[in-house]
């Protein structure tokens, strides 16, 4: 809010605007299914190539339909440069793993944990590569004509997610909060919006005590089920009663599980919203752990509807092949005997099969995960101040994709 | 004078956020003129869509400020400029000939993995098997014998005049095989009738075969083939074609929901490919090698169709890691070259080979 104090003049450029206001984004959730679908079937066309245009589809469609304060953003970026990011990787990484292979080969010798240090690798250059790809994606986005860039060194920052990484493992999870907020800290002092700097000021001891009660209910149910485990393995006679006491009391602390995660994302989005700083603009987000639950729930009815069906569909079509070659005197030996002659034909249409229902639960986990995710984060945002970035200077240049390739071949890729 | 379109635009000029209130006037350029004043006049053939929607469309040019942006909602001058601009839609890759590109030059790469996974890697990897060092093909070959050890056990059958028999039989073969590499061939203690050829020339007989062998040249045959195996260095060709393969293929299928089990089933189904060509030739080694001593090749083919019976119609033949065990059969009678030198083993011996199991004494 705008304190007007009595006997200064109103600011003369800003008659009766409002100060705080939200994202609207306004995409056909047709428009979507469709980009979506036709993605999916070229994915399939392409051998899976497709994916760098699907990708730039997908964020194009989310971005240019997200607006605020009357002008809708724009993403810059194109399949291309994905395509180039992903070559420029494999460049990299090939050797990388090759000489690994033959490290590998040397340890395996001594010890059976020779293939843990990859794990290790890839985890810390998944770290470097996420924030590379950070940095791709917030230089290829565009608000009335200015650009959001990125500083930093994406090795500084693997070595800091790696490092918290170790910690919030010492600590089963409870150093989360200060790993989160280092790490924001981190992006934001580094991110800016022309010449207008953003800066990251959440605690993260608020965090904490808001999030603690979600860790509390997560670690009873394991607590308990150890305890009873540990009952049981007592003395003999009292084994029985207590373990099964201790069994059943965790089973029970078990039934809010499912609703810690939904509940953790929004918590953590809320506090995240209420960190973010661009100049004297910052955000706030009324994010609810039920509206993530709801998501969930509806993907996984619809998921499983659609694979059932497009499960059924191919089964459908297998039959009626064997039923036109046979001419309904068909009998199992002799359909045995016509895969027995075809095999290339038998593991051919189940693989096809097999990617035709894979390919239609991505169109369904896009249209969730990415459509309504965005829908219901943007919504939840309310944007303050907005006004102080008038006159906000071009600055920055567009990013390499080579963090993205790196994110895709590492599988650490987000949108 | 005819009348030009004109219609009120918002611009950006990619200098600053500011929203700029114009007036847009399309003629043989676009102007663009805020407070009658011409602030940017942009060539009709290079003003691209950025994006379109119902009812707006934001342009840019390719010449100037690189984020500067028109924002134009009027109806008639969305449809004028649809019409005059040329090159308004040529970077939108989903137009059809775009998408054909893509899909064309997707097949392309596709084509070209699929013959590199296909002829290009079994070449590497026969070019490539021998410049190994033997020293790393025996580094990998301990960490299978450290694995073939936990399934099948670790007691090797050491009695003296077994040991001694089966010293000759396999020093035979290696003369008459010429192999470079020296194996070192052992009996292991398992019931399994099967015999297996390890990277670095480690070769194991299991016991199994020897109790369902009728005759000397039966096992001769099946040491043959495992040092046809050696003699190829299969382990270290196996290894870089199965790694290659699998590895291209993952390029191939990238992150589509439910590729790991295509790729699973097309390395599954190519590394079937990979053994039989390689238990194939190994076969040729066998036939090679008995017919340099003298002896019939026949007798092995036997006791394999013995061992396995009537494979064919048993499970799919793509998968399988031989070939048919009738199929090979009859390769070797084909080949069998009858018998013009003497038994490799004498009575006394073959039956001191059987017994290697059995405790001293």
């Amino acid at each position: 809010m705008t304190i007007v104090l009595p006997g200064a003049p109103a600011d003369p450029q800003l008659p009766g605007k409002p100060t705080a206001m939200g994202l609207r984004f306004d995409g056909g959730e047709g428009d979507f299914v469709r980009l979506a679908a036709r993605g999916a079937l070229l994915q399939f066309v392409t051998f899976g190539f497709y994916r760098f245009w699907l990708n730039t589809e997908v964020r194009r469609h989310l971005w240019t339909h997200t607006s605020l304060d009357g002008d809708h953003l724009e993403y810059t970026g194109s399949g291309r440069e994905l395509l180039v990011g992903f070559l420029f990787a494999l460049a990299i990484l090939v050797p990388i793993y090759l000489i690994y292979f033959l490290i590998g080969v040397e340890v395996e010798r001594f010890q059976a944990f020779g293939s843990v240090p990859l794990g290790l690798f890839t985890l810390f250059f998944g770290q470097f590569a996420i924030y590379r790809a950070r940095r791709y994606r917030l230089t290829r986005t565009v608000w009335r004509g200015v650009r959001f860039w990125m500083q930093g060194s994406g090795w500084a920052y693997a070595v800091r997610s790696f490092g918290w990484l170790l910690l919030v493992i010492a600590t089963l999870g409870l150093a989360w909060p200060w790993r989160a907020a280092s790490l924001e800290r981190y992006k934001m002092r580094h991110t800016f919006y022309g010449d207008l700097g953003g800066a990251f000021s959440a605690r993260p001891w608020a965090f904490f005590r808001r999030g603690v009660w979600l860790w509390l209910l997560a670690a009873t149910p394991v607590l308990l089920f150890i305890a009873a485990g540990m009952a049981y393995g007592m003395s003999e006679q009292e084994r029985s009663q207590p373990a099964m006491a201790l069994a059943i009391a965790g089973g029970v602390m078990s039934l809010p599980v499912p609703f810690i995660w939904p509940w953790f994302r929004a918590l953590e989005w809320r506090w995240w919203a209420s960190g973010v700083r661009f100049g004297d603009i910052f955000l706030e987000s009324d994010l609810r752990g039920a509206q993530i639950l709801k998501l969930y729930l509806k993907f996984a009815i619809i998921a499983s509807i659609v694979s059932g069906g497009a499960a059924g569909l191919m089964f459908g079509v297998g039959a009626v092949i064997v039923e036109r070659i046979f001419n309904g005197k068909a009998d199992f030996d002799s359909i045995g005997a016509i895969f027995e002659s075809n095999q290339i034909l038998l593991v051919a249409g189940s693989l096809v099969g097999y990617l035709v229902v894979g390919l239609s639960v991505g169109v369904v986990q896009r249209y969730f995960f990415q459509r309504e995710m965005w829908t219901i984060v943007t919504r939840s945002l309310t944007i303050h101040h907005v006004e102080s970035a008038e006159g906000v200077a071009a600055r920055g240049e567009a990013a390499n994709a080579i963090g993205e390739g790196l994110a895709d071949s590492l599988d650490v890729a987000g949108f | 004078m005819t009348t030009q379109p004109e219609s009120d635009a918002s611009f950006f000029d990619g200098l600053t956020n500011r929203r700029r209130a114009v007036r847009v006037r399309l003629g043989a350029s676009l102007e663009i003129l805020e407070k009658d004043q011409l602030i940017a006049d942009w060539p009709l053939d290079a003003i691209r869509l950025v994006d379109l929607k119902p009812d707006a469309m934001r342009l840019r040019a390719t010449h100037g400020q690189e984020l500067a942006r028109l924002a134009i909602s009027d109806e008639a001058m969305m449809a004028a400029l649809t019409g005059s601009c040329v090159n308004l839609l040529v970077e939108d890759h989903t137009r059809k000939a775009s998408t054909a590109r893509i899909v064309l030059w997707s097949f392309a790469a596709a084509a070209s993995l699929l013959a590199v996974i296909f002829y290009g890697v079994p070449l590497a990897a026969d070019r490539l098997a021998p410049l190994v060092p033997a020293s790393l093909d025996r580094r990998v070959g301990e960490m299978v014998d450290s694995q073939v050890k936990t399934i099948f056990g670790d007691k090797l059958c050491t009695r003296a005049d077994g040991r001694a028999a089966f010293g000759k039989l396999v020093r035979a073969l290696e003369r008459a095989g010429n192999l470079d590499i020296s194996p070192a061939a052992e009996v292991l203690d398992s019931r399994t009738p099967n015999a297996i050829a390890l990277p670095g020339g480690r070769v194991y007989l299991f016991a199994g075969l020897l109790d369902e062998a009728q005759s000397p040249d039966e096992v001769a045959g099946v040491l043959a083939h495992e040092l046809g195996h050696v003699a190829h260095r299969d382990g270290m060709r196996m290894l870089i074609e199965s790694g290659g393969s699998s590895f291209l293929f993952g390029l191939l299928f990238g992150d589509v929901t439910g590729s790991t089990a295509a790729i699973f089933a097309a390395r599954t189904v190519l590394n079937a490919r990979y053994t039989r060509g390689a238990e194939s030739q190994a076969d040729g080694f066998a036939i090679a090698t008995m017919h340099a001593l003298g002896r019939p090749s026949q007798p092995m083919g036997e006791m394999l169709f013995r061992i396995t019976g009537n494979q064919r119609g048993r499970g799919p033949g793509l998968l399988a890691s031989h070939p048919y065990s009738e199929d090979r059969l009859a390769r070797m009678k084909a080949a069998d070259g009858g018998q013009s030198g003497p038994p490799i083993l004498d009575a006394a011996e073959w039956q001191a080979l059987r017994n290697i199991c059995k405790p001293e004494g």
